[in-house]
C-alpha cells in the first residue's frame, strides 16, 4: 500500500477509535469561568458546554442545556490544552538506561521508522506532563541524518492508536548543533550544506524511484524497482505532502536550509534554530515556521550573548515568523509553558508567547480545525487553571481531552500519598 | 636480501670508524668592533681575542695586543654582543608517544611513588639527538646557549645546559643537571588524572621526600630498633631538590598555575625558579611579593583558560597581537627580574620576530639583551664563565651588523666555545610550493624483506628540498629534492661500506604524511612517511 | 607570632569583614527581605559591604552612587550550594578516596560559567568535587566577584566541607567496560559502605600513632630512635572529619543509602551537613528532620538514571513541612541561572508560600554552609549581596537585571546590552539581518 495515500486513513481511523473513548454524548457544561479563547477576546465570564468530545457552545451569556454536568468554574481561567512541538513523551522513560529509549535508531538514515510505532502509553512521564496542562504533544524520532518520522499524540489513551491525532507529521532531518557552551567557539566549519547534499541526493533517488514504479506500472516490459522502504518513505516528502522538520542551529546552515527548502519545492519546518535571530527576515521570506527546541540551553558562543536562545523567540516574531515552542524531553515535557514564558521575559509579546503553545503549533502540524483554540466544534481540549498557564505558581485544576475530563494523579501524586501515611501514623 | 645484510654490516663498520675528538680551532681576533655587554660599560671600538674557546681578552682598540697567530676578524661597524642564551627549550627530543595507560583497579591507596611513573631522576641529556638544522636556525637569530628540559610528566625529570657548538652532544654539555622540573600536567588513565590531584601529589611527594631523608638520617645516626628505610629511588632523586634545596623549575601555563608555583614553593621552601609565564603581568603583585624569578616564554598565545581566550576568535586575536606580547614590558615596569625563553614557540625565527615584538610593545632593548645574556646566566648559575663578554669567560659571541634585535639586523658571525660559524643569510622564500615538506618525519620502507624504520630531515626553498636521512645504519645526505605541487621526488646516495648506491625517492605529500616508492638497484619498495610535530 | 596570626584569623572570621567593600544605595525598589517580610516599596543602603540601612527614603551620603529600582524587585543573592563552576577540573578519579585534593589548588576565576551564574542573580555558590568517588575532596565556597582574582572569591566563614557520594555514579553502574577492563572496587552499594568504614578506619589508626607519637616524644630517656609517622595528606584531611574540624556533604539518591550513611557518621562521630540531590528525601523526611541533616536537591530533574526514577518535584515543599532544612541547587552551568525559576515550582507543587519558596534558594543554603550571619536574607547587618528583577521574582515573566554582592554591582544587564551593541559594532562577524540584535 502506497505510504502515502495512508495517512489521511490514518487519522479517520483514530478519530473512530478514539471517539469510542469518550462515553455517549455526555455534556458537561463550565460555568462562571474566565475563558482565554487564544483566538478572539477572552471573556471575564462565560461559560464552555462540552457535548461528548467537542465544544459545543461557548460564550458569556449561555444557556446550560438540560443533565448537564455542571463544573463551577469560579476562579478559574479556560485555555487551550497546551501543544508541546517536540518531545520523547512515550519514547524515553529513564534517560541512562537504553532498555527504556525508543527514539532514537541505530544508523544514519532512517526515513522508515515511525515515532510513534514505539509509543509507550504507560509511560510515567504522561501523566505528569499533562496534569500540568498538556493535552498533545509531537512525539519525534532523533539521532543520525534522517532520524524517521514523528507523530502527533493527545496525552490520554489506553493504546497507541487510541492516543495518536495524526501520524506521520513530518519527516526529520538533523544538522549539528554547535557545541554549547561559551568555552567552545562555534569557529567549526559548518557542515550543514554538505549534509544537505546528501539529502538532495536521497531525495532524488526518490523521484527516480517513484518514476520507475510509475513506469513499470504502465508497461508490464518495465520491470518494478526492488522494493526500498527508505525510498518509498521519501516519496510523500518530494511530492509536498509530508513536511521535512529540519533540525538546524547555525545562522550559514540556516540559510542553506532555506536554499535547500526553496530549490527542492519540499515543503519545511525548521527546529531549533539557535541563531535564527540572526537571519530572521529570510525565515519570514521563505515562509518556513519554526519550533524551538528547549530554552533550557547555554548559547552557542559567548558572541551571541548570554540571553540569545532566550530572545530568538520574540526576534523571530517580530519578523514574522510563525513559532512554536517545545520541551525537548520527556521528564521535563511538563516545563513547555516556561519555556513560552521565558521567551515573553525576553521581549516576545506575552499574547504570542500563549499563542506558540496552542494555535501555532496546531497551525503547524495541520490540526488547527481540531485544537489549539477554544472554539466551537473544536475537540474540548480544556485546561482550567488558577492563574495564568504560562505561570510557575499556577496550580491547574482540571484538564480535558476530547470533553473526558482526565485523572490529575501521577507517580508525582502517588508517592508523595504513600509516604504521607508514614508521617502521619506517628 | 642481500641489501638487508649490508646494512647491518655497515652498521658494525660505522661504528669503529668514528671520528677523532674535534681538533683545538683557530685563534680569532675580532677588531675595531663595537662591544656591548650589560652591564658592563660600551666600548665603542675594541678587540676581543678568542683562543681554545675562551676569551682571552677584551678591551679597547689600541689597549690590546693582536696576537700573532690570531686570525683577524674586521669588524668595522659591526657589535659584538654575549652569545644569547635560551633558558628554557625542548630541543632536540622527539616527539613524545603518550604510552597506553590502563585505569588502576587500586583498591587499596598507594603511595604517590607507586602510583606513577613520574621521572624525578630522568636525565633529559640521555634523551636528545641532536639536529644540525636546529642548531643553525639558532644560530642564525644569535642563540649560542640553550637549557633543554624534559617534557613529560609531573616530575619531568633534570634539564641539561648546552653550548650549540656542533654535531656531538658530549661537547655541547655545560651544566648537567641545571634544574627539576615540574609540570602542572596529569597523568591520564592513573592517579593523578587531574589538576587538583595532581597538586595533593605534588605536597605528598614532597612530604614524602622529606621523610625519608629524616628516616635516612636517622637511621644512619643510630640503626637500632629502628626499621630500616625501604630503598626508594622516586624519593631519592627527589632529596636533593627538597631537603637540599637544589633548583626547581615551574612550568607555568597560565597565571594560577604561578600561583600554584609560588604556594608551593612557600608551603615547602624550595628554590624555585617559574618558567613560561606569559601571563605573568596578571599575577604581578603576588611576583613580586613572592620574589621568584622568571623565565618568561615569548609565546603570545593566550592559555586556553584565559578570559581572552573564551569570548571569540576576535578578542583572542587581538589579545594575541595586542596584550600578551606586553607581558615582559609589564614586568619590567614592576620591576621583576626575569629571563626571555622561547618555550612553546615551534622555529628560532619566530622567537626573534617575537623579541622584536615584545620590544616594539614597550620592552626596553637593553632590557632584552639582559634578559637573554646576562640574567639567565645568573638563574642558571652559569655566570662566572657565560653570559657576559669578559676576559676568561667562554667565547660566545654574536658578530652583528646593526642592532640585534633590529629587524633590519644581520648576524653574520657566532662563536661557540671559541668555534666560529659563519651565519648565512635565511633563504628567500621563492615560488612557494603547495605544501612544505620541511621537517622530521618518520619513515618506514616496507618490502617483501621486512621493514624499516629511519628518521628524515627536510629542508624546503621554494620547490628544491634538501635533508638528510637518518637511519642506524648512518646518515646520508639528501640531493636533488623537488617538491611539485603535492609530488616530491629525491635522491639518496647510500654509502655503506665503501659501497654507494642510489636510491630514487618518489612520493604523494600530504600535510602530515607522505606515499609512495623507493627504487634501488634490484628492486622497488614501498615508502610511507609520517611528520614528527615538534617544539622548541 | 602563631598567635597573632590566630587572631587575626578569628577576627576575620567573627565579624563581616570583608576584602574590599563598595558603597551603593539602591532607591524604591520591592523589598523581598526574605525573613522580615515585604517592604513594598522602599531603600536599601550599602556602605563599605555591609547593609547599612533599609528603609523609605533614605538619604544618599555624599558620593555613594545611586541606583534607582522603581517597579523592581530586590531580593537576597541567590545562593547554589552545589555546582562545579569556577574550576579547573572536576573529578580526580585515580583513586577512589581523593581527601587529599583541595578544590582551593584549581579555581578558575575566568570561567564563562561565573557570567552565567550572576546573569541569573546568583552571588554565592558552594562548588565542589564530582561524584566519582566515595570519598571526594575538600569543596569551598566562593562570592562571584566575575572579574576579580580567585582568591578575592573565597567566602572564608564558610564552613570546612568533604564530598562524599554514594549509588550510581560511584559504582559506575552506567559505564560500559571496555573488554578485558575489571570494574572498579568498590562497584556495589554494600562495597560502598565497606570503603567508607574502611577508610574512616584508617583514619583512626592515623590518629592513634601520632597520638602515640607524641607520648612517646615526651620520654626525655627514650633510649630508641624515634621517627614521627608518615604524614598523610588524605588521612590527615579525614581525620580532620574525625575531629569535627570538616563537615560532611553527601551525594546520595536512595532513601536506603542516606541511611546507611547516617549510621556511619555515628559509628564514627563526624557530621553531615547536607545530603545532596537525594530526590527520595521524602521517604525518610522523618530521619532526616530528627538528625538536623539539610538536603540540596533539584526542583525536578530525575529520570535520568535509576536512582533517579522515583525523585517527585512536591518533595523540596513536604520535606519542608515536615522539618527538613531545605535548598534548592542546580548542579549545572545553564541551570544555575533560573533557580528563581525552580523556587517558584515549590509553591505549586506542594504549596510553599512566598518567602519559604524564595528561602529555598537564598537562607536555607546560608544555614547550610554556616554563613547565614552575613549572607541569605536582607537584613542590617549582613553583606550588601542582592539581585534585583524587573518583575516578581517567583514569576515566570521575570528577568534579572542586576547582581550585587557586597555592594558592588557585578551584573547590570543595561549595561551589558550597551557593551554587547558596541561589540557587534566593531566584530567582524557577519551582521544578523532583521530583528534586533
Amino acid at each position: 500500500m502506497r505510504i502515502q495515500k495512508i495517512w489521511p486513513l490514518f487519522l479517520i481511523l483514530s478519530l473512530s477509535i478514539l471517539s469510542g473513548l469518550a462515553r455517549a454524548e455526555e455534556i458537561v457544561a463550565i460555568t462562571n469561568v474566565r475563558i482565554v479563547p487564544v483566538v478572539g477576546n477572552d471573556i471575564e465570564k462565560g461559560t464552555i458546554i462540552i457535548r461528548g468530545e467537542k465544544i459545543e457552545n461557548i460564550g458569556p451569556d449561555i444557556v446550560i442545556p438540560q443533565g448537564a454536568k455542571i463544573i463551577n468554574g469560579q476562579g478559574l481561567t479556560a485555555y487551550p490544552g497546551l501543544i508541546d512541538g517536540y518531545s520523547q513523551l512515550g519514547l524515553s522513560e529513564i534517560g541512562s538506561v537504553q532498555a527504556t529509549i525508543d527514539f532514537r535508531e541505530t544508523g544514519r538514515i532512517n526515513p522508515q521508522v515511525l515515532a510513534t510505532e514505539a509509543l509507550r502509553p504507560d509511560s510515567m512521564h504522561i501523566p505528569v506532563t499533562r496534569s500540568n496542562g498538556i493535552t498533545a504533544a509531537l512525539v519525534a524520532p532523533s539521532g543520525g541524518l534522517i532520524s524517521g518520522r514523528s507523530g502527533l499524540i493527545q496525552l490520554y489513551g489506553w493504546t497507541p492508536s487510541e492516543m495518536v491525532i495524526k501520524a506521520p507529521v513530518a519527516m526529520h532531518v538533523e544538522l549539528p548543533a554547535a557545541r554549547a557552551g561559551f568555552r567552545r567557539q562555534a569557529n567549526q566549519p559548518s557542515e550543514g550544506s554538505r549534509l544537505l547534499d546528501e539529502v538532495r541526493e536521497l531525495l532524488d533517488q526518490a523521484r527516480w524511484y517513484e518514476k520507475r514504479k510509475i513506469a513499470a506500472s504502465k508497461n508490464k516490459l518495465i520491470p518494478f524497482p526492488e522494493f526500498d522502504e527508505k525510498l518509498e518513505a521519501l516519496i510523500p516528502v518530494i511530492h509536498g505532502e509530508l513536511p521535512l522538520m529540519i533540525s538546524v542551529h547555525s545562522a550559514s546552515d540556516i540559510r542553506s536550509a532555506i536554499k535547500f527548502v526553496q530549490e527542492q519545492k519540499v515543503r519545511a519546518i525548521f527546529y531549533g534554530v539557535s541563531q535564527g535571530w540572526m537571519v530572521a527576515r529570510e525565515i519570514a521570506q521563505a515562509g518556513i515556521p519554526v519550533i524551538f527546541a528547549s530554552l533550557h540551553q547555554l548559547p552557542p558562543s559567548w558572541e551571541d550573548g548570554y540571553d540569545a536562545l532566550y530572545r530568538n523567540p520574540g526576534v523571530l516574531r517580530q519578523a514574522g515568523v510563525k513559532i512554536a515552542f517545545s520541551s525537548s524531553s520527556a521528564s521535563l515535557a511538563k516545563e513547555l509553558p516556561y519555556h513560552a514564558a521565558k521567551a515573553a521575559a525576553f521581549g516576545l509579546d506575552k499574547r504570542e508567547a500563549l499563542k506558540a503553545v496552542t494555535i501555532y503549533p496546531a497551525e503547524i502540524f495541520g490540526v488547527d480545525q481540531l485544537m489549539g483554540s477554544l472554539e466551537k466544534d473544536k475537540l474540548a481540549n480544556i485546561v482550567l487553571a488558577e492563574g495564568d498557564i504560562l505561570e510557575l505558581r499556577t496550580v491547574i485544576r482540571h484538564v480535558f481531552i476530547r470533553g473526558q475530563e482526565i485523572d490529575l494523579s501521577s507517580i508525582y501524586t502517588e508517592y508523595l500519598e504513600k509516604y504521607k501515611k508514614r508521617v502521619e501514623k506517628k | 636480501m642481500r641489501i638487508k645484510k649490508i646494512y647491518l654490516l655497515s652498521l658494525l663498520v660505522c661504528f669503529f670508524l668514528l671520528p677523532a675528538t674535534a681538533s683545538t680551532g683557530p685563534t680569532y681576533a675580532i677588531v675595531n668592533c663595537r662591544i656591548v655587554s650589560p652591564p658592563l660599560p660600551v666600548i665603542e671600538k675594541g678587540v676581543i681575542i678568542i683562543r681554545d674557546g675562551l676569551i682571552e681578552a677584551v678591551g679597547i682598540q689600541g689597549k690590546i695586543d693582536i696576537p700573532e697567530d690570531a686570525q683577524i676578524i674586521e669588524a668595522e661597524g659591526m657589535t659584538a654582543y654575549p652569545g644569547l642564551i635560551n633558558a628554557h627549550t625542548n630541543l632536540f627530543l622527539e616527539a613524545v608517544q603518550e604510552p597506553a595507560q590502563q585505569a588502576p583497579g587500586a583498591t587499596r591507596p598507594q603511595a604517590p611513588a607507586e602510583r606513577t611513573p613520574t621521572r624525578p631522576d630522568l636525565q633529559v641529556l640521555t634523551q636528545l639527538k641532536p639536529r644540525k638544522s636546529d642548531i643553525d636556525n639558532f644560530h642564525r637569530i644569535g642563540v649560542t646557549t640553550v637549557l633543554v628540559a624534559p617534557q613529560r610528566g609531573i616530575f619531568a625529570g633534570q634539564s641539561v645546559l648546552l653550548n650549540l657548538n656542533g654535531e656531538k652532544i658530549e661537547d655541547m654539555v655545560v651544566k648537567n643537571p641545571v634544574a627539576l622540573h615540574i609540570q602542572f600536567v596529569t597523568e591520564r588513565g592513573s592517579y593523578p588524572n587531574s589538576l587538583m590531584g595532581t597538586m595533593a601529589y605534588l605536597r605528598q611527594s614532597f612530604l614524602d621526600a622529606a621523610h625519608y631523608a629524616e628516616h635516612l638520617a636517622t637511621w644512619k645516626k643510630s640503626p637500632r630498633f629502628l626499621v630500616r628505610p625501604v630503598y626508594n629511588p622516586f624519593l631519592e632523586a627527589l632529596i636533593p631538590f627538597v631537603v637540599e634545596r637544589k633548583p626547581v623549575i615551574f612550568t607555568c601555563n597560565n597565571q594560577e598555575d604561578i600561583k600554584r608555583a609560588i604556594r608551593l614553593t612557600q608551603e615547602f621552601k624550595l628554590q624555585a625558579i617559574l618558567s613560561g609565564a606569559n601571563e605573568a603581568w596578571r599575577v604581578g603583585e603576588e611576583l613580586k611579593a613572592a620574589k621568584l624569578p622568571l623565565l618568561v616564554a615569548l609565546n603570545f598565545r593566550p592559555p586556553t583558560t584565559s578570559i581572552y581566550a573564551t569570548r571569540g576568535e576576535a578578542i583572542r586575536r587581538q589579545a594575541e597581537q595586542e596584550i600578551y606580547p606586553a607581558n615582559a614590558a609589564e614586568l619590567q615596569k614592576l620591576g621583576l627580574t626575569f629571563a626571555l625563553t622561547s618555550l612553546g614557540l615551534s622555529d628560532a625565527s619566530t622567537f626573534q620576530k617575537n623579541i622584536q615584538q615584545a620590544i616594539k610593545a614597550g620592552l626596553p632593548a637593553e632590557t632584552a639583551l639582559k634578559a637573554l645574556t646576562v640574567i639567565p646566566a645568573q638563574l642558571l648559575g652559569i655566570d662566572s664563565f657565560l653570559g657576559t663578554i669578559e676576559a676568561g669567560k667562554i667565547a660566545n659571541i654574536v658578530l652583528c651588523k646593526g642592532e640585534i634585535f633590529d629587524p633590519k639586523g644581520e648576524i653574520q658571525k657566532v662563536w661557540v666555545d671559541g668555534r666560529l660559524f659563519k651565519i648565512e643569510k635565511a633563504p628567500e622564500a621563492k615560488a612557494p610550493a603547495a605544501f612544505s615538506v620541511a621537517g622530521s618525519w618518520r619513515v618506514t620502507i616496507s618490502s617483501p624483506m621486512g621493514e624499516m624504520e629511519m628518521t628524515m630531515e627536510l629542508e624546503q626553498e621554494g620547490s628544491s628540498v634538501r635533508g638528510q636521512l637518518i637511519s642506524n645504519y648512518g646518515r646520508w645526505e639528501i640531493r636533488g629534492g623537488q617538491l611539485s605541487i603535492q609530488e616530491l621526488t629525491f635522491t639518496v646516495s647510500i654509502e655503506i661500506m665503501g659501497r654507494t648506491f642510489e636510491a630514487s625517492f618518489q612520493g604523494k605529500v600530504e600535510k602530515e604524511t607522505m606515499e609512495g616508492t623507493v627504487q634501488i638497484p634490484g628492486g622497488t619498495a614501498d615508502f610511507r612517511a609520517t611528520r614528527i610535530p615538534r617544539s622548541l | 607570632m602563631k598567635r597573632i596570626l590566630i587572631f587575626i584569623f578569628l577576627l576575620i572570621t567573627s565579624t563581616g569583614f570583608i576584602y574590599a567593600g563598595g558603597n551603593l544605595l539602591l532607591k524604591n525598589g520591592t523589598i523581598l527581605t526574605v525573613t522580615r517580610g515585604v517592604i513594598p516599596r522602599g531603600d536599601i543602603l550599602i556602605m563599605d559591604g555591609l547593609i547599612k540601612q533599609i528603609g523609605e527614603n533614605i538619604t544618599p551620603p555624599p558620593g555613594v552612587k545611586v541606583i534607582d529600582v522603581s517597579g523592581k524587585y530586590i531580593i537576597p543573592g541567590i545562593i547554589d550550594s552545589h555546582t562545579h563552576i569556577a574550576l579547573a577540573g572536576t573529578n580526580e578519579t585515580g583513586s577512589a578516596n581523593t581527601a587529599e585534593v583541595n578544590m582551593r589548588d584549581v579555581l578558575d576565576a575566568e570561567d564563562t560559567s561565573i557570567f552565567t551564574a550572576i546573569s541569573g542573580g546568583v552571588t554565592t555558590i558552594h562548588t565542589l568535587h564530582g561524584s566519582a568517588n566515595p570519598i571526594g575532596g575538600q569543596n569551598i565556597t566562593l562570592k562571584l566577584k566575575w572579574g576579580k582574582k580567585a582568591e578575592e572569591m573565597i567566602f572564608p566563614q564558610a564552613w570546612p566541607t568533604l564530598k562524599f557520594a554514594l549509588g550510581e555514579n560511584v559504582t559506575q553502574a552506567n559505564r560500559q567496560l571496555s573488554p578485558g577492563e575489571e570494574r572498579r572496587y568498590p562497584a556495589s552499594r554494600m562495597g560502598v559502605v565497606a570503603f567508607i568504614r574502611r577508610e574512616l578506619e584508617r583514619a583512626r589508626n592515623y590518629l592513634a600513632e601520632w597520638d602515640r607519637y607524641n607520648e612517646l616524644k615526651k620520654i626525655k630517656l627514650l633510649n630508641r630512635p624515634l621517627l614521627p609517622p608518615r604524614k598523610d595528606l588524605q588521612l590527615e584531611v579525614l581525620a580532620d572529619l574525625l575531629r569535627g574540624k570538616l563537615v560532611a556533604r553527601c551525594h546520595s539518591y536512595r532513601a536506603d543509602e542516606t541511611l546507611e550513611f547516617i549510621k556511619l557518621s555515628h559509628e564514627f562521630g563526624f557530621r553531615i551537613a547536607c545530603f545532596e540531590h537525594i530526590p527520595e528525601a521524602y521517604k525518610i523526611a522523618r530521619e532526616l528532620a530528627a538528625e538536623k541533616i539539610g538536603i540540596s536537591v533539584f526542583m525536578d530533574s530525575w529520570a535520568y538514571k535509576v536512582e533517579a526514577a522515583e525523585g517527585i518535584a512536591t518533595m523540596p515543599a513536604f520535606c519542608t513541612q515536615q522539618g527538613v532544612l531545605v535548598s534548592l541547587n542546580s548542579d549545572s552551568n545553564e541551570r544555575i541561572r533560573r533557580l528563581f525559576n525552580d523556587a517558584a515550582k515549590a509553591i505549586k507543587y506542594g504549596g510553599l508560600s512566598e518567602d519559604e519558596a524564595l528561602k529555598l534558594i537564598t537562607l536555607n543554603p546560608a544555614i547550610q554552609l554556616g554563613v547565614d550571619k552575613y549572607v541569605g536574607s536582607i537584613e542590617v547587618g549582613k553583606h550588601g549581596d542582592l539581585a534585583v528583577f524587573n518583575e516578581h521574582p517567583l514569576s515566570a515573566y521575570t528577568r534579572c537585571d542586576l547582581t550585587i554582592i557586597e555592594g558592588e554591582v557585578y551584573f547590570d544587564r543595561e549595561a551589558y546590552l550597551k557593551e554587547r551593541q558596541e561589540a557587534q559594532k566593531a566584530s567582524p562577524r557577519p551582521k544578523a539581518t532583521g530583528g534586533d540584535q
